[in-house]
C-alpha cells in the first residue's frame, strides 16, 4: 500500500545525500533507543506504586532516583532529540535546499557530532543520577551540569545549523516551521541557561527560576518544535497548502507572548509574589488563542480530507497529534485557576496532564511526522500492519492511562478537602495506578513496534543507489 | 521590504529572541532578584552538619518527587493581625499540623529548596513536630509498611545494618530497637551513619527555630 496522496515515496526519496538521511535518521533511532529505555524505567516506577518491594534493596535504583531517569531520557532523549533530527529535515525541505547536498560536508560533520554530544549528555545523566548526583527538587533539570553541558552544546551547534540552512535558502520568503525552530533552539538555550544559573538558587528566588524553567522548556522547546513539524508534514501529507498562513503568524507571536509568563502556575498559592502568581493565571487562560490558531489551522487543513486520513499509516498519528495539542492545553488552562489548583495540585491528576500533553501532543506528532517523513527520505517504508498495530496499542495505552489517573487525582484531591486521613488518599486511588500499570504496558510494547519500524525506514540499498551529492 | 520577518532571516531570529529576553527578564529574572534581596535582609538560619548531610541525602534520594514541604495558604481569606499578615491555611492542606500556610522567610537561604510539586506522601514541613520519636523513623526507614500498613513509601533497608559495627565508626551508627514488624532475624540492627543523619534532618523540621523568630507554628 501507497501513501495515497501526492507522490509514491520514492520518487520523493530519490536524489537525497545519503550522508544526510543516515544522520537524520541516526537521531531518530537514538531517540528510539532512548524511547525504549525510558519507557522500561517507566513502566518499573509505575508497578513499584502498587508494589514497594520490587528492587528496593538497591540504593541506585530508589523510586526517587529512577524517576527523574524516566523523565529526562523522555523529554531529553526522547522527544527533543527526535524533533531534532526531524527538524534537519523539515528545515532543508521547506528552505528548498537541494535535497543531494543540504549541508555541506562540514555541517554534517558537525551535525553528527551534536548528535554523540546529546547521546553522552542523556547517557551521563542518567548514571549520574543514579549515583545519587541529581538536582533533586528541581524538576526538568535534574541532571548534574556535566550532563547538561554536552546536551546543551549539542542544541547550540544544531541552532547554529538550522540558520545558515535557513540563511542560504533557495526561496525569499522563510516558511513558518522554520520560525518555530529557529526560536525554539534559541528559546531552550536561554531557559537552559536560567535553569542551571548560580546567582538565585535559594529560597523563594529559586522557586521563580523553578516555574519559569518547568513551563518554559515544556512551552518554548517541545512545543514550537512539534507544532513547526506539523506545519511542515500536514500540508505535505495532504498535498495541499496550510488554511491560512496569517493564523500561522498570530499563533507565533500569542505563543510567545504568553507562554513564556505562565510558569508561576506551577506555584499557586504559594507565598511566590502574588502578581506573578495572578499573572501566570491570567497568562494560562490566554494560552487558548496560540493554541487553537495552530490546532484550528491545523484541523481546517484536515476538514474535508476523511479518506486520505483513513487511507494513509502517517495522517492518523497527527489527527490525534492535532487534538492532543487543543485538549491538553485546554486542560492545562483549567488547571491553572484557583478553584481547580485547590482541590487537583499535588494530585495524580498532574502526572495525567503531563502525559496526555507529552504524549498524545508531542509524542503523537512526532510520530506522525517520522511515518509521513522518513519514507520519503530514505525511500523505505515502513510495514503498515506495524504501524496500525503501533497506533491502536499507544492510543488505547494512553487512554487508559489518562483516565485512569484523571479519576485516581479527582478521589485524592477529595480526600483531601474532605479531611479524611492521609492514607485513606493513597488507599483511594490504588485501582487507578494499576490502571495506569496497564496502560502504561501497552503503551511500552507500541514502542517496540515503533522501534523495529524505524529500523526498517533507516536509509538502505535504496539510498546509496540513488541518492545524490557526495557519495 | 528588506526588513520582513517573512523575507529577512536576522529579523526572523533577532525579533522573538529580543522579545523572549525582554519578557524573561519581567518575568524571571526581575521579580527573582527582588526576592533575593528580600531574602538577604533575613539572617541564615542555624543548621549542624549532621541535619546539612541528611538533607543532602534527602535530595540525592529525591524523597522531594513524593514529598512536599509547603502547607497552602489561601490568600483569598488572608487577614491584618496587628501588622502581621495572617494566611489561614488551605482545607486540602489541613491536615499536618499546622495553622499557618509556609511562609516566604520558612525557605530563606534552603537551596536546594524542597518545595516540591507532587504529594504521593504527605507533607514533610513539620514532621519533627509530628513524629518526635527517631526510632519511629528508623523502622519507618526500614519498612514503612511495618508502621503504616499500605504505604507507598519504599523500604530504605540499604541504609541499615544488622552486623554490629566496630571501630571508630561505631559511634556513627545508632542500634535500633527491633519491633515484631520489621521481619529482622537476628533481633539486632543498626542505622547506618547516612540513615541517622536522615533521620536528624527530619527531625530538624520542626519549625522551633521559626517559633523563637516570632514566625509563628
Ligand atoms: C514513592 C513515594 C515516596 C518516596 C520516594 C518517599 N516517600 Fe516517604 N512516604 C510516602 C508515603 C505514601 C507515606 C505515607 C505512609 C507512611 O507513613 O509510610 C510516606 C511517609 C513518610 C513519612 C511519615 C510522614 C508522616 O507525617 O506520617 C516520613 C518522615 C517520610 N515519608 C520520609 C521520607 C524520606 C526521608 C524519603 C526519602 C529517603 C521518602 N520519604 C521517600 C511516599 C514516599
Ligand atoms: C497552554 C497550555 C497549558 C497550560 C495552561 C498548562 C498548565 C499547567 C498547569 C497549571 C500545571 C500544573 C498542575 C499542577 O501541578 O497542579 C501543568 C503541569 C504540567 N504541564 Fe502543562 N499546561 C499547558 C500545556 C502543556 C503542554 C503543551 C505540555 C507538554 C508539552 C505540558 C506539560 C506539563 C507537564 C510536564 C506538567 C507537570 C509539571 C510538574 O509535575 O511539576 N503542559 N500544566
Ligand atoms: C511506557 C510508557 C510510560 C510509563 C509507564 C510512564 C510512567 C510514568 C510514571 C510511573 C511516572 C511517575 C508518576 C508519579 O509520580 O506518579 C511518570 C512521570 C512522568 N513521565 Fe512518564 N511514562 C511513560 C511514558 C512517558 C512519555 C512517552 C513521556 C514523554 C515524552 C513521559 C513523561 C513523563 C513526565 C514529564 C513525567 C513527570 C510528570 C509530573 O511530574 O507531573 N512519560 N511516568
Amino acid at each position: 500500500m501507497k501513501i495515497p496522496v501526492g507522490i509514491p515515496v520514492f520518487v520523493a526519496a530519490a536524489g537525497t545525500d545519503p550522508r544526510f538521511a543516515k544522520m537524520v535518521s541516526r537521531w531518530l533511532v537514538s531517540a528510539g533507543v532512548w524511547l525504549l529505555f525510558a519507557s522500561v524505567v517507566g513502566l518499573l516506577e509505575a508497578f513499584r506504586l502498587i508494589d514497594t518491594e520490587i528492587l528496593a534493596d538497591h540504593a541506585w535504583a530508589t523510586y526517587g532516583r529512577m524517576r527523574p531517569v524516566h523523565t529526562m531520557t523522555m523529554l531529553f532523549g526522547w522527544a527533543s532529540m527526535a524533533l531534532t533530527g526531524l527538524a534537519f529535515y523539515v528545515v532543508a525541505k521547506s528552505t528548498l535546499l537541494p535535497m543531494h547536498e543540504p549541508l555541506s560536508k562540514t555541517e554534517l560533520v558537525f551535525a553528527n557530532m551534536a548528535l554523540w554530544l546529546f547521546n553522552i549528555g542523556v547517557g551521563v545523566g542518567a548514571v549520574a543520577m543514579c549515583m545519587g548526583d541529581l538536582n533533586a527538587g528541581r524538576e526538568y533539570r535534574e541532571w548534574p551540569w556535566y550532563a547538561m553541558a554536552p546536551a546543551f552544546a549539542s542544541v547550540g551547534i544544531c541552532g547554529v545549523l538550522f540558520y545558515r540552512m535557513v540563511a542560504r535558502r533557495a526561496v525569499q520568503g522563510i516558511y513558518i516551521s522554520c520560525w518555530f525552530v529557529m526560536a525554539g533552539c534559541f528559546w531552550i538555550a536561554i531557559v537552559v541557561l536560567m535553569g542551571y544559573q548560580t546567582f538565585w538558587t535559594a529560597g523563594i528566588p529559586d522557586r521563580i527560576i523553578d516555574g519559569f524553567y518547568i513551563h518554559n522548556a515544556v512551552g518554548m522547546w517541545f512545543t514550537p518544535l512539534a507544532v513547526g513539524m506539523t506545519y511542515y508534514a500536514l500540508p505535505k501529507l495532504l498535498n495541499k497548502p496550510i488554511y491560512s498562513y496569517a493564523l500561522g503568524v498570530l499563533g507565533f507571536f500569542t505563543h510567545l507572548a504568553f507562554y513564556t509568563v505562565i510558569g508561576t502556575h506551577h506555584y499557586i498559592f504559594t507565598p511566590l509574589p502574588m502578581a506573578l502568581q495572578t499573572t501566570s493565571v491570567i497568562c494560562s487562560v490566554a494560552m487558548i488563542v496560540p493554541v487553537w490558531a495552530s490546532t484550528g489551522n491545523f484541523l481546517m487543513t484536515m476538514k474535508g480530507e476523511r479518506l486520505a486520513i483513513s487511507h494513509s499509516y502517517s495522517l492518523p498519528f497527527l489527527l490525534v497529534g492535532v487534538l492532543g495539542y487543543g485538549l491538553a492545553s485546554v486542560q492545562g488552562s483549567a488547571e491553572s485557576l484557583r478553584f481547580v489548583q485547590e482541590i487537583l495540585h499535588f494530585t495524580h491528576y498532574t502526572v495525567g496532564h503531563a502525559h496526555f500533553a507529552m504524549y498524545v501532543f508531542v509524542t503523537f506528532l512526532i510520530w506522525g511526522c517520522i511515518y509521513g517523513l522518513v519514507p520519503r527520505m530514505t525511500g523505505r517504508e515502513p510495514p503498515i500492519a506495524l504501524v496500525t498495530i503501533h497506533f491502536w496499542l499507544a492510543l488505547g495505552g494512553i487512554a487508559v492511562y489518562v483516565v485512569g489517573l484523571s479519576v485516581g487525582g479527582h478521589l485524592q484531591g477529595e480526600s483531601w478537602v474532605d479531611g479524611e486521613a492521609f492514607m485513606e488518599s493513597v488507599r483511594v486511588a490504588g485501582p487507578d495506578r494499576v490502571w495506569r500499570a496497564v496502560g502504561g504496558l501497552l503503551m511500552f510494547v507500541s514502542h517496540i513496534f515503533v522501534f523495529v519500524a524505524l529500523w526498517k525506514m533507516r536509509p538502505g540499498a535504496f539510498t546509496m543507489a540513488f541518492g545524490g551529492g557526495q557519495s | 521590504m528588506a526588513f520582513s520577518i517573512h523575507t529577512n532571516h536576522r529579523v526572523l531570529f533577532l525579533l522573538p529572541a529580543g522579545i523572549y529576553l525582554v519578557l524573561v527578564y519581567l518575568c524571571a529574572v526581575w521579580p527573582a532578584m527582588q526576592e533575593q534581596a528580600a531574602m538577604e535582609k533575613i539572617p541564615q538560619p542555624p543548621e549542624n552538619e549532621l541535619v546539612a548531610r541528611g538533607r543532602e541525602l534527602y535530595g540525592s534520594f529525591n524523597c522531594v518527587t513524593c514529598h512536599t514541604q509547603q502547607i497552602r495558604g489561601d490568600e483569598r481569606k488572608a487577614s491584618d493581625n496587628d501588622g502581621v499578615r495572617v494566611v489561614p491555611v488551605l482545607e486540602a492542606d489541613a491536615r499536618f499540623g499546622r495553622e499557618l500556610a509556609t511562609r516566604a522567610e520558612e525557605y530563606a537561604w534552603q537551596a536546594p529548596v524542597f518545595m516540591g510539586t507532587q504529594r504521593i506522601g504527605p507533607d514533610l514541613s513539620s514532621t519533627g513536630r509530628r513524629l518526635p520519636e527517631a526510632q519511629w523513623h528508623y523502622w519507618h526507614l526500614y519498612d514503612p509498611q511495618s508502621v503504616s500498613p499500605d504505604s507507598l513509601m519504599p523500604p530504605h533497608r540499604f541504609l541499615f545494618t544488622t552486623e554490629a559495627p566496630t571501630g571508630d565508626a561505631q559511634y556513627d551508627y545508632e542500634e535500633v530497637q527491633v519491633i515484631a514488624g520489621l521481619g529482622v532475624s537476628g533481633g539486632k540492627l543498626w542505622a547506618k551513619p547516612d540513615a541517622v543523619a536522615l533521620v536528624e534532618y527530619l527531625l530538624s523540621l520542626n519549625r522551633e527555630y521559626l517559633e523563637t523568630e516570632g514566625l509563628g507554628k
